[in-house]
């Protein structure tokens, strides 16, 4: 590898962070932790299509531009609420523009039972100890440099725990709006997030845009679910167009545990998505279904990769692309089955469209399995609408567009059947049919 | 194995040019009957384990430009050609090392291996073949000579880098067809040759094939001219030797509109303690209308059950599908060598052209495999179909990686591709890895695999059956390769699955 470049992206970021006062500062070994990623940030600066990780994403245009480490003027910032309120969907919310805490947007008042939601920056102020653990990580993989900017650069972000036994099924609602503000900015967040036994969650991650605007916000959460626990949790993508997101969830299942994971991918110019989950304790199931759609020059990278290192673990995954126009769908869904992991289930399905000749789809099922008494299939597919079903829309005097919009919506639909929440499953199919074009 | 330190390149070639010491082979001998030992007390068939005793001359272990010119001198060949290798040879230079493959490699010292060694006695015909080579074939089984004619394969046979025997040379060249090692290529067709040499695979393509490019010893070559369809199967048994001698095969098929060539590779190696390096390269150009299939069964030396030994085999085939409607098809049985490093593609670029890739891949023990395909789509209405098999067992590892990639020029290409795995054991790993790429939207690509292990219910079948286990793992095996079995010509069909079984055993139990 050759030496990598202070980029003015590293070098923005690298100045801002001397300047900055992040909250939680003054706690050593936080500074210790934010120091040495800033470090190993800096000396490896982004990542090149070399690094398999990155293979079908490239950030040489990202690694030019300059940001703005932060929103002085956030909670100034005139957002409509209008923009993340979904019908039918009420329960407690934490709001975040720019990347800064908005207590004006949020609904923490009258918090059900056994629910501590509080944002880090708040969490920080108090006793930080229980946060050690996922706040001192260091992150040594080669393409692993936003988990690092973020370790670094990160004051904010959401603390959410359930105590043993609670049911929060009221959806949680995270939202996180990007505003215009005098440049781009670079924001960052960072989420930990705890179920404790037999514990229950539904859980709500939306990403909108309140006005046109460019900035990156990275986020990286770590989710443990303890032994029985369960999660729903459903992610809204709705990114300003131009915008960069870079997510990052690390879910831990404990015995019995349950995971059910739904994303919807719409907005943003450049939006990455990591999903790294491990089945560790026995019996432990994870269902993930996501669906993205892009259009003009959108990049989409989805890279997932679930680990089985326990007995009797199941994993189902369903995901659909659409690429129109001139974007570029990534997908790379890797399953591994770990020594010993006896008992271990585990299917993957990605199906794909590619609706014009300059959109791109890579995809990339993987199957990585070391133990013998295991069930493992994945299927992937890169196709267009049938000829045949457009056809027979049109004879029955529907248009073009809306028969390619009714067909395209039924092949993402039926990742959000298993949706359990019935005013979530709606928020979600109204707002694929919005994006779909019509005409 | 050399006691006479030479520098490699500093002398004058006669004296660099030096025969193997007697007191090696004792030496071979000695480690050989441990090795038979070892295997004999771990119940371990290796059926093709023994060496020959063969005078060989060789050059001294290492690589530098002098030792090159000094194989291409040897080799009788051109000026052209010397500065091929040479060319190649300064780009492998400036290359690092691959490491992107799911194999656990120990350092290669490129230094340590010796680029050329030929039998000593060069026979002018059959009859003056060396009795020991022919004894040797013999145990292998290879129908050379009578029995080549009874089983109707032309075979050109290498033995420790130079061809020594070409049989059905008439009749082949009756109906015009070329088929002979590289080096006579060389010389008695350079324009054929410099007109398709390194024209699919070039010389800088990747680290092994620049190597090849730079030190290729002989392969054959096979020309088959406009609208001839080869009258019979050629075949080409490899084998690798003496000690320290690494192969470096080179082959290339032209197949000219409208022609057509079934082309058989087998290779199987003798047991040695050392691992040994071999890097070929394969290059198929089918003009307009031609189809070339290509099957291999691959068993060289694996190494023993603790993965001492056997044969680190870094192969870069690659097929031209140039011409329209033309059709490129591989398959292969892999069973041998410790680390495999395959993936033998098409570049489908004729319009209508269609590309085929068949493999089982068997690993016991230590052995590693990481083998897979690349079919890249350019023209239209392209058709490529991948049918892999991987059956691991023992503490080995075996991977497919696959790359489908369909360029925006493929309108209506087609792709599918079935990759299943197989487990014996608690030990072992299976991996997939396939890249799909897709640029137009008019193509269809499907992916499908599966990975699971010998169904308890279908064993248990045979054995209410009377059957014993090892012949009901055995049979369901062969029941899981048959997909790409039935592709083989058939006496390489008996072979593989004869093969299979061999390679299978105390892996259940």
């Amino acid at each position: 590898m050759s030496e990598p470049q202070r980029t003015p992206f590293v070098e923005s970021l690298q100045d801002a962070a001397a300047r900055v006062q992040l909250a939680g500062s003054g706690i050593g070994w936080l500074d210790a932790a934010r120091r040495e990623n800033l470090e190993a940030f800096v000396a490896a600066g982004l990542p090149d299509t070399r690094t398999e990780a990155w293979k079908y994403t490239a950030l040489r245009a990202l690694g030019q531009r300059r940001f703005a480490l932060g929103d002085a003027q956030a909670a100034a910032r005139a957002v409509d609420a209008a923009a993340f309120a979904l019908p039918g969907v009420d329960g407690p919310v934490l709001a975040f523009v720019n990347g800064v805490f908005r207590a004006d947007l949020s609904r923490l008042n009258a918090l059900p039972a056994g629910l501590d939601l509080q944002p880090l920056s708040q969490a920080l102020r108090g006793d930080a100890e229980p946060l050690r653990f996922a706040l001192s990580r260091h992150y040594r993989e080669g393409g692993d440099a936003f988990a690092r900017l973020n370790a670094a650069l990160a004051g904010d972000g959401v603390v959410l725990r359930v105590a043993a036994g609670a049911k929060v099924l009221g959806p949680v609602q995270l939202v996180f709006v990007g505003a215009p503000a005098e440049g781009d900015l670079a924001w960052h967040l960072r989420h930990v997030i705890e179920l404790g036994e037999g514990a229950e969650l539904s859980l709500v991650e939306q990403h909108v845009a309140s006005g046109a605007q460019q900035h990156l916000g990275t986020q990286v959460a770590d989710i443990v679910l303890r032994k029985g626990a369960r999660l729903d949790h459903v992610t809204l993508q709705q990114a300003a167009a131009g915008g960069t997101l870079v997510r990052r969830d690390s879910l831990h299942l404990g015995e019995d545990a349950q995971a059910r994971l739904h994303v919807l991918e719409l907005g943003g110019a450049l939006v990455r998505h990591d999903l790294h989950a491990t089945l560790a304790g026995d019996r432990a199931r994870l269902a993930t279904g996501g669906v993205f759609v892009l259009r003009g020059r959108q990049h989409m990278d989805t890279q997932m990769a679930i680990r089985h290192q326990a007995l009797d673990t199941a994993s189902e995954s369903v995901w659909r692309g659409v690429a129109d126009e001139r974007s570029r769908g990534v997908y790379r869904g890797a399953i591994v089955v770990a020594p010993g992991a006896d008992g271990s289930d585990a299917s993957l399905s990605s199906k794909n469209l590619l609706l014009s000749g300059q959109a791109e789809i890579d995809t990339k099922p993987e199957l990585e399995i070391y133990a013998d008494e295991v069930k493992a299939a994945h299927g992937a597919t890169v196709g267009q609408l049938d000829e045949r079903s457009l056809f027979y829309l049109r004879s029955r005097g529907i248009p073009l567009g809306e028969a390619r919009a009714m067909l395209t919506a039924a092949f993402c639909r039926a990742v959000f059947a298993s949706v359990s929440h019935g005013g979530l499953r709606e928020a979600l199919d109204q707002r694929l049919m919005a994006h779909l074009p019509s005409a | 194995m050399n006691a006479d330190p030479a520098v490699p390149g500093h002398d004058d070639s006669t004296k660099t040019l030096m025969t193997t010491e007697t007191t090696d082979r004792s030496e071979i001998s000695a480690t050989l009957r441990d090795n038979a030992e070892v295997a004999a007390a771990l119940g371990r068939r290796y059926e093709a384990g023994f060496v020959t005793d063969i005078e060989t001359d060789s050059l001294p272990p290492g690589l530098s430009e002098d030792i090159i010119r000094q194989l291409s001198a040897l080799k009788h060949e051109p000026e052209w050609m010397t500065e091929w290798r040479l060319q190649a040879y300064r780009h492998w230079l400036t290359m690092p090392e691959p490491h992107w493959a799911k194999l656990n490699i120990g350092a290669i010292d490129f230094q340590a291996i010796s680029y050329y060694a030929s039998p000593r006695n060069r026979p002018k015909s059959l009859d003056e073949v060396d009795p020991k080579l022919l004894e040797t074939y013999d145990k292998l089984g290879v129908p050379l000579h009578e029995r080549a004619k009874l089983a109707g394969v032309a075979v050109d046979a290498v033995f420790d880098s130079v061809s020594v025997g070409t049989t059905f040379r008439k009749e082949l060249a009756e109906a015009g067809v070329i088929f002979c090692s590289m080096s006579e290529a060389i010389r008695e067709y350079p324009e054929l040759v410099r007109q398709y040499l390194g024209s699919v695979v070039p010389i800088g393509d990747n680290y092994f094939a620049a190597l090849n490019s730079a030190v290729f010893s002989d392969g054959s070559f096979v020309f088959i001219p406009k609208g001839v369809r080869c009258p019979m199967e050629l075949s080409t048994y490899f084998r690798i030797n003496a000690g320290h001698t690494g192969q470096f095969e080179r082959t290339l098929i032209i197949a000219e509109e409208g022609a057509y060539v079934s082309y058989l590779e087998g290779c199987t190696a003798p047991m040695r303690d050392e691992n040994q390096l071999h890097a070929a390269v394969v290059e198929l150009v089918a003009l307009e209308k031609a189809q070339i299939k290509y099957s291999t069964v691959q068993n060289w030396y694996p190494g023993d059950e603790e993965g001492r030994g056997g044969i680190y085999n870094f192969v870069t085939k690659r097929g031209d599908c140039r011409g329209d409607d033309s059709k490129i098809s591989w398959t292969q049985v892999e069973t041998g060598s410790a680390i495999t490093w395959k993936y033998p593609s098409c570049v489908l670029r004729g319009d209508r052209s269609v590309g085929e890739f068949y493999s089982v891949a068997l690993t016991h023990h230590r052995q590693q495999a990481d083998t897979g395909t690349k079919m890249i789509h350019l023209g239209k209405g392209t058709k490529s179909k991948i049918v892999s098999k991987g059956i691991s067992a023992g503490r080995s590892s075996n991977s497919y990686r696959g790359l489908v990639k369909v360029e925006k020029s493929a309108s209506g290409a087609r792709n599918y591709t079935q990759c299943d795995s197989l487990l014996i054991g608690k030990k072992c790993g299976a991996h997939t890895f396939p890249y799909m790429e897709v640029k137009n939207p008019s193509a269809i690509v499907e992916h499908e695999a599966t990975t699971s292990k010998i169904s308890d219910d279908q064993l248990f079948y045979c054995r209410s059956r009377g059957i014993g286990e090892e012949d009901a793992v055995s049979m369901i095996v062969d029941g899981f390769c048959k997909q790409v079995f039935r592709e083989l010509p058939m006496e390489f069909a008996v072979e593989a699955k004869k093969l299979l079984e061999v390679s299978l055993e105390g892996a259940v139990g």
